[in-house]
């Protein structure tokens, strides 16, 4: 028996820019325990959602879950009412949004990529990555006004129209988005050092996936076919080709290609939207107050986000329970590290992109 | 009106009903969620069904607030979580729970029962 360290990792570390704080115990630098503690950014935007604001404010609310995915956040919220009120909202809308939706998880998977790739030691690539992000993040200003965090639903449709002029710009920046993208999958799939570094490493199984209900990319690269777009219908994919991305190593390589796959299904859905995008009104009027329950599960970048909703036909909701993605990954993620050899952490956390403000709320 | 379907249980049927309904390889454990309705803690399991459109079940009951319910970890292991959040932010016991994973010491306390105010 080797001698037994005890190795914090956060809750501040220079591998993941928000804090969360594992204790590994560790025998001859194999993990053979952990604990994890992550509720360092515990905003209350839950009580604040059922107590300060107005069930029609509080998408601007909600949308400061996340910075990366703050268009999630408030769409999902947005739908759960809609569906809770019966609202019926334009089809025009319902394109807009899956637009802005794909833009949104295109910047967050580059980030996450650049992120692993600046992990792996290349500082290089992870520039190279952050550069072409910047495409989406011009697109995502001109069409919403914001790079990130843009306030885009509202209750019964979205706030800004994409016009003639927004298509002009968008379409030719989405095309070399798709041509970099293209280079980049080729840079990924051919270097020998990321594949050494990132194969085998951090497997979760397809037993593994279901036993610990992992989500998004992280479910989908174990080979566990879960995506809330198929399962949950919100919004119409089937409409414009929508294909889940499969992979069935489970590996921190297998993680990192299911997202950059997953951009390049992003783009060619967001292109189909913008091409078919049907005329009419972006947004229908609200009145009333909700009564009764809903939900709502969304595929955020990191996966399934449930919005559950409760009013009893007062202007301030009962109930607002927001699960965000990284939530339902930490069980696995803290699964996982037992018996790997603490090198490999950096590498696995972050593979899992994981999101703390988000989980802590 | 509910976009879910909804099993009501007792207290005492919870761990059982979860049992004999819990397929890993069919079912997607989502979460728990707690609800303070006045009187008591309302609390829901959820749970998606792999690849079957908008199909959500919640096994529901209602409990007063200084009862204790069982742990479904060894059911579900992800579940812990859930679990710790319900003790955190709601102050409801559930077996096994330590609490503090979700807020710091000089954090108000089950922040979302009733009688916390916003501060």
């Amino acid at each position: 028996m080797g001698k037994k360290f005890v190795v914090p990792f956060g809750s501040q570390h220079i591998a993941i820019p928000e804090p969360i704080r594992f204790i590994f115990t560790t025998e001859n630098e194999i993990i053979k325990s952990v604990s994890v503690d992550f509720g360092y950014v515990h905003r209350g935007i839950e009580k604040a959602c059922m107590t300060r604001y107005k069930y029609t404010q509080v998408p601007y609310v909600v949308a400061r879950v996340c910075g990366l995915c703050a268009v999630s956040q408030a769409t999902a919220y947005c739908m759960a009412i809609e569906s809770l009120m019966d609202i019926e909202i334009p089809e025009r809308a319902k394109y807009l949004r899956i637009i802005v939706h794909e833009m949104d998880r295109i910047h967050s998977h580059l980030f996450a990529i650049a992120h692993l790739s600046e992990a792996a030691g290349y500082e290089n690539l992870f520039m190279r990555v952050m550069r072409d992000r910047e495409f989406v993040m011009e697109c995502l200003e001109i069409l919403t006004g914001n790079r990130i965090q843009a306030d885009y639903s509202t209750i019964g449709g979205v706030n800004r129209d994409l016009t003639k002029e927004v298509y002009e710009i968008l379409k030719p920046r989405l095309d070399e988005l798709e041509r970099r993208l293209y280079e980049l999958k080729e840079i990924f799939e051919r270097d020998y050092t990321l594949q050494k570094k990132w194969k085998g490493i951090g497997v979760i199984t397809l037993e593994m996936a279901q036993k610990y209900n992992a989500v998004g990319p992280v479910a989908r690269a174990s080979g566990l076919a879960t995506d809330c777009r198929v399962e949950f219908e919100y919004l119409p994919y089937k409409e414009l080709d929508y294909k889940m991305v499969l992979y069935q190593e489970g590996d921190v390589w297998a993680r990192n290609m299911v997202r950059l796959d997953e951009t390049l299904v992003s783009i060619r859905v967001l292109k189909n939207a913008i091409d078919n995008l049907p005329e009419g009104d972006i947004k229908v009027k609200v009145k009333g107050n909700p009564k009764g329950e809903a939900l709502i599960r969304w595929e955020a970048p990191r996966g399934e986000l449930l919005y559950y909703v409760k009013g009893n036909g007062k202007s301030v909701l009962e109930r607002l329970r927001i699960k965000t993605p990284t939530f339902s990954v930490i069980p696995v993620m803290k699964e996982l590290y037992y018996n790997q050899p603490y090198a490999f952490v950096p590498d696995i956390t972050i593979s899992f992109d994981p999101c703390l403000s988000c989980s802590a709320r | 009106m509910k976009n879910f379907e909804e099993i009501q249980v007792s207290l005492s049927e919870l761990r059982e009903a979860i049992k004999r309904f819990y397929k890993p390889e069919e079912w997607h454990f989502i979460t728990i969620n707690g609800t303070d309705v006045g009187d008591g803690i309302e609390i829901k399991y959820f749970f998606a069904a792999y690849g079957k459109s908008k199909k959500v079940k919640a096994f529901s009951l209602k409990i007063d607030y200084n009862q204790t319910i069982p742990s479904i970890r060894d059911i579900i292991p992800s579940a812990w979580i859930a679990e710790e959040e319900l003790k955190d932010l709601l102050g409801v016991n559930v077996e096994g729970t330590k609490g503090g994973i979700f807020l710091e010491p000089d954090s108000p306390q089950a922040p979302l029962r009733r009688e916390v105010k916003n501060g």
